[in-house]
């Protein structure tokens, strides 16, 4: 392999980091969780929220790398090397979901015996047992890890073989995969979705639930791999090879991104205060009250209104550093989404300010420990190949572009932010 | 070698897929041969023949018109329990329909997607036509129509207002927005060429009439440059409604609390539909058009197939759409919801129903094979299925829904009338009838933006 192909040193330094904090995180959570009071309520809430977030990032990667396989384009090449890393945690997912099978009998009511259910939910709760129960619940779960497993294992076997033999064939190959792999990950997540976040309140229901979350794991993945690709942008290999077009393409998709969420979520919404139904609406009513109604109000704007006018703006998508802003607000926004799923469930109330901190601290802490374990996996796997699929029939085009540009001092294909070359 | 350094996508497209333009045509060849089918070429007799059929089926839809108006809505089937059925499902099925021309004229272009460039006039005409046959069933479900103008909110002696939380409302706005953007589109998309055809026409009265309407267009750059910045913005604004509209129609249904009615998957899966009959009806039209006015070099299997294959991605997405809903009816532990898709399994519709199943979600599957997506008849059939699936669908939603009241005393049986047959007959003949005029009179493939993708208008970008 060609060492100019590889990461910059600097990745190894981080991956030794972010263990770091990662594990120091979940350690002080684990302490906390026996400390204080309700403390195992908390931990299990707040673990699951990381968890779906990154699990959401390493799945929704494994569903971007899979339409780029789709559709080509320029912008799948220069990122695809980073999309393939971050489905190679999917793995370390499925290790880390020991924490929530330990917790499932607090985190899901229905996983308790049916005796202590309250009167109310008692009935429909019976009635969804022959779904909602802990084995099917477990088998369910790793079903959808065989098939995001066995999915991201091909598409990256091929795409290192790609490397190797340059054989073109593998590109129809990794094409043919995709399409049905599309629409397994669209049916495993709805069931994940609804397996892992809705029936946390197991009387509600909401037919778009799916892919609202499926939205949402694709915009976190996208945030992602645009924050990598800008810190990798200015130095070699990818440098003079990821262009402003890149980076303006995947604001794009960004920006689309955004909107497909904001759509999704206002329907939900928007029917569900329409049609006022003592089955629905409780759901709502929960996350728009005692304080919730905030941290709706927040995802309105951040998640929606802020970023979808800025990423309007031409410029600010070219800019490689600005759009990575963006994409750090959205991945924050992803968590805040999830933190007003699920957070309200946990029902830890009291305290005053104090109360807030001490209720709340692990929400912060936990998304950031398994985060710093996912980053740290995924700056390994990140190490593990050349940035460039360097053997795929569009990366000649690319490059070439890139050596016509440099040789015509074409400002744009360059650098990505060097003004002084106008 | 030299590129185009701006547009990478486009030039590793050109490199690895079939064209979108057969080669050996140049600027003049091309204005020729699309030019000449509206002020040369003969007539063929297949043109009269379609003109001749469609125009006594819309004769029959005026008859039914006037029957209508003269003795009022009751002479349709729909009646309680089923107040909603062919008026609205044949105005979802038709507005649906016209969606694919505005997702192929607004989002393809916003997408830098050349292959859009020889589809994209047609596409728009439909749109246009099935906007026109969708609004004829409000309208006249009204039962006077000559009152519509009540829809809108105008200040007036009576001191009514309309009700603005009613989704039916935001129709009314929704609606007429798309079909006055998308004529606008249409026109302004059909300038230079009406220039053309005023510069290429033989007689005097056509010279005077495509004169008038290319609106004084003599080609200079500065027109042009005025006429993309206009193009540009116009597809921006399409394009929410491409999403907007048939989010709303299906606003219509689900704000509703009718089991089979609300739910929250609607506004997608209603979108995805849409663009699923609308590529349908595309197919349906251009795979025999283009063989009869012999456009195989410019519509080609490039076309066919990619649109193909949008047609199965979004067919992918309403089979989703009902297995999710089926499983959520269980899911929910909700009764009346359990009913309704065990009424639509093992009800006195089910035949309708898995028929549905069958052209919606079963058929198009075939579509995944590479060797179906090579058979233009394949491919047509498939296209066939898919729009009698569509409009099976919305009969599935729409009367199967209404048909089972929450109170069995209120149950009933809904069939449609003759009237109401002719009625929906008939739109399908106006629908032709005008495309059949729009053939002959109009290029109905955009000459100057076919120029663009030849081969030379590259060349010469680069030497500017």
């Amino acid at each position: 392999m060609d060492a100019s192909h590889t990461t910059p040193v600097e990745t190894s330094r981080f991956q030794m980091r972010a263990l770091i904090v990662g594990i120091i995180c979940i350690l002080l959570c684990v302490v906390g969780a026996f400390l204080i009071t309700d403390g195992l309520r908390q931990f299990f809430h707040a673990y699951l929220m990381g968890y779906v977030f990154w699990t959401g990032v390493s799945v929704g990667s494994l569903a971007i790398l899979m339409l780029h396989h789709l559709s080509g384009g320029g912008w799948g090449l220069v990122i695809r090397r980073i999309l393939e890393a971050a489905t190679r945690v999917i793995p370390l997912m499925f290790v880390l979901f020991l924490p929530v099978f330990f917790g499932i009998r607090t985190l899901y009511e229905w996983a308790r015996p049916l005796e202590t259910i309250p009167e109310g939910h008692r009935e429909v709760i019976a009635h969804k047992t022959p779904y909602l129960n802990i084995p099917f619940f477990m088998g369910r779960f790793v079903f959808y890890f065989v098939v995001w497993g066995l999915l991201m294992f091909f598409l990256n076997k091929w795409s290192l073989e790609q490397d190797r033999t340059a054989e073109p064939g593998l590109r129809k190959t990794m094409q043919g995969l995709s399409g049905p792999g599309l629409v397994l990950f669209g049916l495993t997540v709805t069931f994940a979705a609804t397996d892992w976040v809705m029936s946390l309140e197991p009387e509600w229901f909401s037919t778009i639930f799916g892919l609202l979350i499926m939205a949402g794991w694709g915009l976190s993945a996208f945030a992602f791999v645009i924050i990598v690709a800008s810190r990798l942008a200015n130095r070699p290999p990818l440098a003079g090879v990821i262009a402003p077009l890149h980076f303006h393409d995947l604001g794009k998709l960004l920006l689309a991104f955004v909107m497909i969420w904001a759509y999704f979520g206002f329907s939900q919404f928007l029917l569900i205060w329409y049609g006022n139904l003592p089955e629905e609406i409780p759901w709502y009513l929960e996350r728009m009250r005692s304080g919730w109604q905030y941290v709706g109000l927040i995802l309105v704007l951040f998640h929606f209104a802020v970023p979808f006018f800025l990423l309007l703006s031409r410029n600010l998508k070219r800019h490689a550093r600005t759009l990575a802003i963006i994409a750090g607000l959205l991945m924050v926004m992803r968590l805040v989404d999830l933190f007003w799923m699920i957070a309200p469930v946990a029902e830890v109330h009291g305290g005053g300010a104090l109360g807030l901190v001490l209720n709340y601290w692990m929400y912060l802490l936990a998304p950031v420990g398994i985060g710093g374990l996912w980053l740290s996996y995924f700056a390994h796997q990140l190490r593990q190949r050349a940035l460039l699929p360097i053997n795929d029939k569009g990366m000649e085009n690319l490059l070439e572009q890139a050596a016509a540009a440099r040789h015509h001092h074409e400002p744009e294909l360059q650098g990505i932010d060097r003004p002084e070359h106008i | 070698m030299s590129q185009r350094v701006d547009e990478p996508h486009d030039d590793m497209r050109m490199h690895i897929t079939a064209p979108v333009i057969e080669p050996g045509y140049d600027f003049g060849t091309v204005t020729d041969k699309i030019s000449a089918i509206v002020l040369r070429r003969r007539t063929p007799p297949g043109w009269f023949f379609g003109f001749s059929i469609s125009f006594i089926i819309t004769m029959i839809l005026m008859v039914t018109i006037t029957h209508l108006v003269l003795t009022g809505i009751g002479i349709w089937g729909n009646n309680q329990p089923v107040g909603w059925s062919f008026d609205i499902i044949n105005f979802v099925w038709w507005i649906g329909i016209g969606h694919a021309g505005t997702l192929i004229s607004a989002i393809l272009l916003l997408f830098r997607q050349t292959w859009r460039t020889s589809i994209n006039r047609f596409a728009e005409a439909m749109t246009l036509f099935a906007v026109a046959c969708a609004g004829l069933f409000p309208l006249l479900h009204t039962g006077r129509p000559w009152l519509a103008y009540w829809l809108f909110p105008y200040p007036n002696t009576m001191g009514i207002q309309p009700q603005f939380r009613s989704p039916l409302m935001w129709d009314v706005f929704a609606v007429s927005t798309y079909g006055t953007v998308s004529a606008l589109f249409w026109f302004i998309g059909l300038i230079p060429d009406f220039a053309t055809l005023r510069d290429r026409a033989k007689s005097r009265f056509f010279q005077v009439v495509y004169g008038m309407l290319s609106l004084g267009w003599r080609g200079s750059a500065r027109h042009w440059f005025r006429y993309e910045t206009t193009y540009l913005l116009l597809a921006g604004l399409a394009t929410p409604l491409v999403l907007s509209v048939h989010t709303i129609v299906s606003f219509d249904f689900a704000v509703s609390v009718i089991p089979g009615w609300h739910a929250t998957i609607f506004p997608p899966y209603f979108v995805a539909g849409a663009i699923y009959a609308g590529f349908a009806m595309v197919l349906l039209l251009t795979i025999p058009i283009r063989k009869l006015y012999g456009l195989e070099d410019f519509i080609t299997g490039r076309h066919i197939r990619n649109m193909a294959k949008i047609m199965l991605a979004t067919g992918l997405l309403v089979a989703y759409s009902y297995m999710v809903e089926t499983f959520t009816a269980w899911y929910s532990g909700n009764a009346y919801e359990e009913y309704m898709i065990f009424n639509r399994f093992k009800g006195p519709y089910m035949w309708l129903y898995w028929l549905l199943i069958f052209c919606n979600a079963v058929a198009p599957q075939v579509l995944w094979f590479r060797r179906v997506r090579h058979s233009n008849v394949a491919i047509w059939i498939v296209s066939i299925i898919v729009s009698v699936g569509m409009w099976l669908e919305r009969f599935i939603i729409i009367p199967v829904s209404l048909h089972r009241d929450f109170l069995p005393s209120s149950w009933g049986m809904y069939a449609p009338t003759l009237w109401d047959w002719t009625m929906f007959i008939g739109t399908i003949g106006m629908f032709f009838l005008l495309l059949l005029l729009f053939i002959r009179f109009l290029p109905m493939i955009s000459i100057f933006e076919m120029r663009t993708i030849l081969p030379q208008a590259e060349i010469r970008e680069e030497e500017a």
